[in-house]
């Protein structure tokens, strides 16, 4: 486990030389206890340069073992091309291998899972070798970090923008931010090297044409708009489901209002229902039910109607939790009403569901 | 240890880092230091933990050690903002606080590491408006040297920056000045003035 010393002397030599990097370091033993790691480590920062698809492979024992240790490298990923380093210095009655794997993600993973692993009695140290790279090679290694970096941070600030502002102030956010990216394509007409953010560009252009698209059909574009990031997809199922039972009256009230309303007020309420346990969810849930419930009793005391037997089987008034939800429930309901008859034929599992509840809200209703 | 890693998850990703943050501050011992700050400018190399890492400050606390004494400070501070500098509000950010001239000063490190991130991080700062900033005269010409260096991946680094962030009339305009001086001058400690020292030549 000792550093390779000579290492330290041949800075900048010859390619193919040794170079610093690949000397293992001391472990740092004074770290504090809550920096600590799974594995003891030396102090070392990781950036695009250190990283490579070119692994260099020192201790392997002198034993023949070079189809073993191939096909232990391959576990990891496609291997472009591997050959032992004569020249290069090492221990006695070890060898030294480089390996290119076809990506550079299957290089950090076996890199990680690897290093220090015990092969043929013998410990292996694995690092990577970014000196064998060519200049191509290492032109696509940075703009593959420059479009991951893009696609990520693009991603989570679309997440935002629909969480934030899916309402009518997104088209204005939206373009505001659209100029933003046109900025970024004056850079990729600039430099050909930065071109390739285009991914999380046209992402985002492609949700832009969602919003701007006109009429009823903009409704469901932003349903779909979510999806694109993963990050907010548990918001969008959730909003999804529920806005599934009302698409079809909704597209013919076309009360665009409300459907904004709708759009707006759900996700922020998911968000933060998120972080309720369940069963308080529940119960809360449940506790509004039942007050809503006294009220409308309360509401057709008013009306005359006495309460004495059971009551007859009307739409249920669930509580969304929202007002604005309310009041969009309210129309749907009245929608539902007048066109009863189509709309109960093609009944969605929503629907279904939503008349268990019902049956279950009536019998708790029942008073004798 | 896997009682520690629970205690990590427990605490949070944002408390974690400001622990690291507080501890950075807080400690007198340089080895200490240097350990968080790598620790540090390893979460760096993550997107995910941008937010968290504007909202403690890091990117100003990287920017700070740039000018440190201590070089083992310095390349973990330099690897920190070359790992999130692609990040297009930190970009702005550090454009905003003069990190170019910062980096550029970094060009002359004797630090291997620390010269490879610097060049890294010109190219990922590199914008429409900053590239006036970034290629100027004086680091075209050092990247002309690097190209030159027996050092692969330096070379490597400064062919593209010259290949791909310069225009081919500003290299030839350093090369031509570069013939006038004798090749393999170290570079002056202070890189933001050679446009000056160029005079200072025999």
């Amino acid at each position: 486990m000792a550093a390779v010393d000579t290492a330290e002397s041949s800075r900048g030599s010859e390619v193919g030389g040794v170079c610093q990097h690949h000397a293992q370091q001391t472990i740092c033993a004074s770290r504090a206890r809550y920096r600590e790691g799974r594995r003891p480590r030396a102090v070392k920062v990781y950036t695009v340069n250190l990283e490579s698809r070119y692994l260099l492979i020192q201790g392997v024992p002198a034993l023949g073992v070079m189809k073993e240790l191939i096909e232990l490298f391959a576990l990891y990923g496609t291997i472009e091309e591997y050959n032992p380093l004569d020249g290069y210095p090492a221990e006695e009655f070890t060898e030294v291998y480089l390996i290119k794997f076809l990506k550079i993600q299957s290089a950090r993973i076996a890199k990680r899972k690897l290093d220090e692993r015990s092969f043929f009695g013998s410990l292996l140290h694995v690092c990577y070798a970014p000196e064998f790279e060519s200049v191509q090679e290492t032109r696509d290694k940075l703009r593959d970090r420059r479009k991951y970096i893009a696609k990520a941070t693009n991603a989570k600030e679309q997440s935002l923008e629909t969480k934030q502002d899916s309402s009518v102030h997104s088209s204005k956010i939206m373009q505001l931010d659209r100029g933003s990216w046109t900025s970024e394509t004056a850079i990729s007409k600039w430099n050909p090297a930065t071109y390739t953010q285009d991914f999380g560009q046209s992402c985002c252009t492609l949700s832009l044409k969602h919003v701007i698209s006109p009429s009823e059909q903009h409704y469901q574009n932003m349903l779909a708009a979510p999806h694109y990031t993963g990050d907010c997809a548990t918001t969008s199922t959730c909003f999804s489901q529920r806005t599934r039972m009302d698409q079809r009256p909704q597209q013919r009230v076309h009360n665009t209002l409300s459907c904004w309303n709708l759009e707006r007020k759900v996700p922020s309420d998911e968000g933060l229902g998120r972080f309720m346990p369940r069963t308080t969810q529940l119960q809360e849930r449940k506790r509004r039910r039942d007050e809503d419930n006294k009220l409308a009793l309360l509401g057709r005391e008013t009306n005359k109607e006495i309460i004495i037997g059971p009551r007859l089987p009307e739409i249920p008034k669930i509580d969304m939790d929202d007002h604005s939800l309310n009041t969009s429930a309210n129309l749907i309901r009245n929608r539902l009403k007048k066109i009863a008859v189509p709309v109960q034929t093609s009944n969605s599992p929503e629907e279904l569901s939503v008349k268990n509840q019902t049956k279950q809200v009536i019998k708790q209703r029942r008073r004798i | 240890m896997s009682q520690n890693q629970k205690e990590l998850l427990g605490l949070g990703r944002l408390e974690y880092l400001q622990a690291l943050v507080t501890e950075f501050q807080v400690t007198e011992s340089s080895e200490a230091k240097e350990q968080v700050l790598a620790n540090l400018a390893n979460f760096a190399y993550d997107p995910r933990n941008y937010e968290y890492l504007r909202q403690l400050k890091v990117l100003d606390l990287f920017l700070d050690m740039l000018t440190e004494d201590n070089e083992t400070l310095v390349e973990f501070a330099l690897g920190g903002l070359c790992n999130l500098c692609l990040d297009k509000i930190n970009k702005d950010y550090i454009l905003e606080a003069g990190g170019v001239a910062a980096v550029v000063n970094c060009l002359a490190s004797a630090n291997e590491e620390t010269v490879l991130s610097a060049v890294t991080s010109l190219m990922y700062l590199t914008t429409p408006q900053s590239c006036q900033e970034i290629t100027t005269l004086p680091v075209i010409e050092c990247m002309l040297r690097f190209s030159l260096s027996t050092n692969r991946r330096l070379r490597n680094l400064a062919t593209i920056f010259l290949e791909d962030y310069c225009s081919p009339l500003q290299v030839d305009k350093a090369r031509t000045l570069t013939r006038h001086t004798a090749v393999g001058i170290p570079l002056p400690k202070d890189e933001g003035s050679t446009a000056g020292s160029l005079d200072d030549l025999p």
